[in-house]
């Protein structure tokens, strides 16, 4: 009882206020994740190591390590966990479910089955990238096509086309990785895993993060609104078919970003914005900003983890995410009744 | 002040032939109670007056504009829905719950401020409620959650009160205090406009009654008019005992 | 259990034959040791035999066997005529109808690759199986020596196990005082694989006078990333590739300079066929890889 009453007093001193403490805080959790994920890995650099390299000491090979392999990486992780978090909280909104994820309507699905694709076909690098995007793209087309059809539109409708359709891509990708070369299948099961070695450059995903992050605060009261239903939310003025489809589509982009740049990666998009919501409360204008950066930080944690665990073997970072994402879901669920 | 003008409507009851034609005015000072048994449309026609579902015919106007040509922020600051059912998918306070009355009047960038706040506490106190600030609406009764969801009308202060069954849980005390209160909105010239079962409500606290028949077919006008035995026999089915009690009339059903 | 059950149905199945056939018995019945260290007898040549794996097909052509070859499986492209053999599906996946409507008399599986019930389902049609896996070049020999006695081609066998023994034993010999190479081999690229010292390959590059800087890794084909590669600072890289001709894995390491491997340009290509099946041709590209590691050693 007296954690609630502070909490409230907590409110009352504004809510601008707390997002400045909160950002500000999860900023420096942030960068310090960040400094840990660029000083370790499969070579030992000290501490003294890193920050003389990266204040443009240190040797070539150092310089080679820490701003060609590791601050990318590590950028790319934490942008990449940061799309994945907003992503799932916007459908959460969207869709009025606290379980929805980013990949619950067939994204990754369609992300895939384009990058398996082109992998099949024998392409690299770029066209992999290139064809996951469109087949994330095809699949949003698709199920906001089925979804509108007939022009009467709820989200169990939404919920019920995308479960569908994403279980056409996971027979898709079955039959894909069935008819796959073997000296193939390697490469198709660690994407279809989420694998941030694919991660080219991290500024397209990073600028999206703080692109959609600002966008997003405006829309923050009207998402709360929205969370209380549609006719509540038109009823205190919310535009609430475009609201739904804006979301939807800005949704959709950050997972495809996310998916092409490092595979489908689980459970980040899920708890991220459910642990969030159960220590912050349901305010979108808080949730968002924090998603962005503790989906980051969650993501460049694990991406850590994936590449220092067995060092100089990799693990695929989805495989930890998930691994810390299950229990730590779990025990929110059960905790919350 | 504002006014809403209701002109040939035919509201949409899916499966339901038109019936008759509605032309009313909702005018500041006036309360407006709508009696019809369940399933006559009372709910489709509260929703068709703010504009949340396309009406079968004719059209509603919002001091003198169509509401189609309204967009819903310009309707929402001078127009208040208190809703018979709620979602409540995600956790919310009872105080964050008020305070969303507030989002029509407030800039995208704009945070609710200290006015707002005092706005919506307020609105909890007048309804009862204010001891329940912190706790998640998830969490209260439902008579407790519809008086969060009043004060969360009270806070957004339209000019026109739009209110299904706006009594719907609450024990008599706050039935009367509910009703006092809407009252009380509309000596202050606003108006109101609510759909109630409660026929002795009905007659003690509207001045102007619309019977919404199973059919389709409708008839309003000053309460005194309206609330005659015969018509609301015919509209419940339902033959009823009348007295006349401090006044008012007062039905209860024959057994 | 079940694979003993499937035994015991064999030897009787065999046993009802030989009353049947009591003229061939006249000839003693040939028995090998396989991979799995299991005794396979034979009672006649065989005359049809179904080559489970691309790596099998290679060698029972190398043993002599290549015209009694009815099956095949998918990827089965060495040596040429064994493309235009009936295939059976994919190695992991086979087409049991369709295989047992070739009646083989003699299955050669490939127990890593091909799956465990489907060679047990075989084996309980009656069909014999003989389990594949050479792990090291002498296992290689042998193999073809022992597909040889079965389908009745010695004098080839003998002759081609011999060639193969005798190369790669001069091979040794020419580089057994090599000076040492620091060497990574690239398996793939995305994700980034190598091999360990226990790996085929892996015994290649020390057969060369090579040192793999990712010997000592615990699985065969270890995943790594680009910065282990970097921290080891290989002499020279070695890479397979998706085709045969494809080398732009290895100019993608040009993007490092800081690596001993691209300032003395030592990175090599080598055909990932000649390396990575466990065939004859391993002994042309243990050449080509002694010969990159070679040229590697002389620019130093």
């Amino acid at each position: 009882m007296h954690a609630a009453e502070t909490a409230t007093d907590r409110r009352r001193a504004g809510p601008l206020r707390s997002l400045g403490w909160l950002l500000g805080l999860l900023t420096l959790v942030a960068l310090g994740a960040m400094t840990l994920s660029v000083s370790v890995g499969s070579s030992a650099l000290s501490l003294v190591d890193v920050l003389a390299t990266l204040s443009g000491q240190g040797s070539e090979l150092q310089r080679t390590l820490i701003f060609e392999l590791r601050l990318p990486r590590t950028l790319s992780a934490f942008a990449t966990g940061g799309l994945l978090a907003v992503a799932g909280a916007l459908m959460q909104v969207l869709l009025r479910n606290p379980l929805a994820d980013p990949y619950v309507l067939g994204l990754s699905g369609g992300a895939a089955t384009g990058a398996l694709l082109a992998m099949l076909a024998g392409l690299g690098g770029v066209l992999v990238s290139g064809s996951a995007f469109a087949g994330a793209f095809l699949a949003t087309l698709l199920v906001f096509g089925l979804a509108h059809g007939s022009g009467s539109w709820t989200p169990s409708r939404l919920l019920l086309t995308g479960v569908v359709v994403a279980s056409g891509w996971g027979a898709i990708i079955t039959l894909m990785l069935a008819v796959s070369p073997a000296e193939r299948l390697p490469g198709m099961l660690y994407w279809l895993m989420g694998d941030l070695s694919y991660a080219r450059t991290p500024w397209p995903a990073l600028g999206l993060l703080l692109g959609v992050s600002l966008l997003l605060l405006p829309l923050g009261r009207s998402l709360n609104v929205l969370a209380r239903g549609p006719l509540q939310a038109a009823a205190l003025g919310v535009a609430v078919r475009p609201l739904e489809w804006s979301i939807y589509l800005i949704a959709s982009l950050l997972t495809a970003l996310a998916v092409t740049s490092a595979g489908s990666i689980g459970f980040v998009g899920l708890v991220v914005p459910h642990m969030l919501r159960l220590l912050l409360g349901n305010d979108q204008r808080l949730i968002l900003p924090a998603c962005a950066l503790s989906g980051g930080i969650l993501l460049v944690l694990a991406d850590t983890l994936a590449r220092t665990l067995i060092a100089p073997e990799q693990l695929p970072v989805g495989v930890i995410t998930a691994l810390l994402g299950v229990p730590t879901f779990l025990y929110l669920l059960h905790r919350s009744r | 002040m504002s006014r809403l003008d209701v002109r040939d409507l035919l509201i949409d009851v899916p499966g339901r032939s038109s019936g008759r034609a509605l032309n009313f005015s909702l005018l500041p000072g006036q309360v407006w109670g709508v009696l019809g048994p369940n399933g006559a449309g009372k709910t489709t026609l509260l929703h068709t007056l703010a504009g949340l579902r396309a009406p079968r015919g004719g059209e509603v106007l919002l001091d003198e504009q169509p509401l189609e040509r309204l967009n819903r922020r310009q309707i929402a600051q001078r127009l208040g829905l208190v809703f018979q059912e709620r979602q409540d998918g995600f956790p919310a306070t009872v105080l964050e719950t008020a305070l969303i009355g507030r989002h029509p009047f407030l800039p995208a960038w704009q945070m609710e401020g200290a006015a707002d706040l005092l706005a919506a506490e307020q609105a909890l106190a007048r309804l009862d409620v204010a001891h329940l600030s912190a706790r998640l609406v998830s969490t209260l009764s439902g008579g407790e959650r519809q008086r969060v969801a009043i004060a969360t009308v009270l806070t957004q202060a339209p000019a026109l009160w739009l209110a299904d069954e706006p009594t719907n849980h609450l024990d008599l005390h706050h039935q009367v205090a509910v009703l006092e209160l809407l009252a009380a909105q509309a000596s202050a010239g606003r108006a109101v406009f609510m759909c109630l079962h409660d026929l002795n409500l009905a007659a003690r606290w509207c001045d102007q009654i619309l019977l919404l028949y199973p059919d389709g077919e409708a008839c309003w006008g000053p309460v005194a008019s309206m609330l005659q035995p015969a018509a609301l026999e015919r509209l419940y089915g339902q033959r009823l005992l009348t007295s006349e009690i401090d006044g008012s009339p007062v039905f209860i059903p024959a057994r | 259990m079940d694979l003993s059950f499937a035994r015991l149905r064999r030897r009787v199945g065999l046993a009802a034959a030989l009353l049947g056939l009591a003229p061939a018995l006249l000839a003693a019945p040939i028995c090998v040791i396989d991979d799995a260290q299991r005794e396979v007898c034979l009672q006649a040549p065989a005359q049809r035999i179904a080559s489970l794996s691309p790596g099998a097909t290679e060698l029972v052509f190398a043993a002599g066997g290549g015209e009694r070859v009815v099956a095949v499986v998918a990827f089965s492209d060495y040596p040429p005529a064994a493309r235009a053999l009936p295939s059976v599906g994919s190695h992991s996946r086979l087409d049991l109808e369709r295989l047992l409507s070739l009646q083989p008399d003699l299955a050669i599986v490939w127990g890593s690759g091909n799956s465990a019930e489907q060679i047990d389902a075989l084996e309980d049609f009656g069909v014999p199986v003989f389990y594949l896996e050479p792990e090291n070049p002498e296992g290689i020999a042998q193999a073809i020596e022992r597909l040889a006695r079965l389908s009745d081609s010695q004098a080839v066998g003998r002759q081609a196990a011999e060639h193969f023994r005798r190369g790669m034993a001069e091979l040794a010999e020419q580089y057994r005082d090599a000076e040492p190479v620091t060497v990574f081999y690239q398996v793939w690229n995305k994700p980034l694989m190598t091999v360990n010292d226990a790996h085929l390959i892996g015994q290649v590059i020390r057969l060369c006078g090579g040192r793999n800087v990712f010997a000592e890794l615990p699985r065969q084909i270890p995943r790594i990333d680009i910065e282990a590669v970097l921290a080891a600072n290989p002499q020279a890289i070695l890479a397979g590739g998706m085709g045969e001709e494809n080398r732009y894995w290895l100019t993608e390491w040009r993007a490092y300079p800081g690596l001993q491997a691209v300032q003395q340009d030592n990175l090599f290509f080598i055909p990932p066929s000649l390396v990575q099946r466990p065939t004859p041709r391993l002994l042309e590209g243990s050449r080509l890889l002694c010969e990159s590691l070679e040229t590697a050693r002389a620019r130093r």
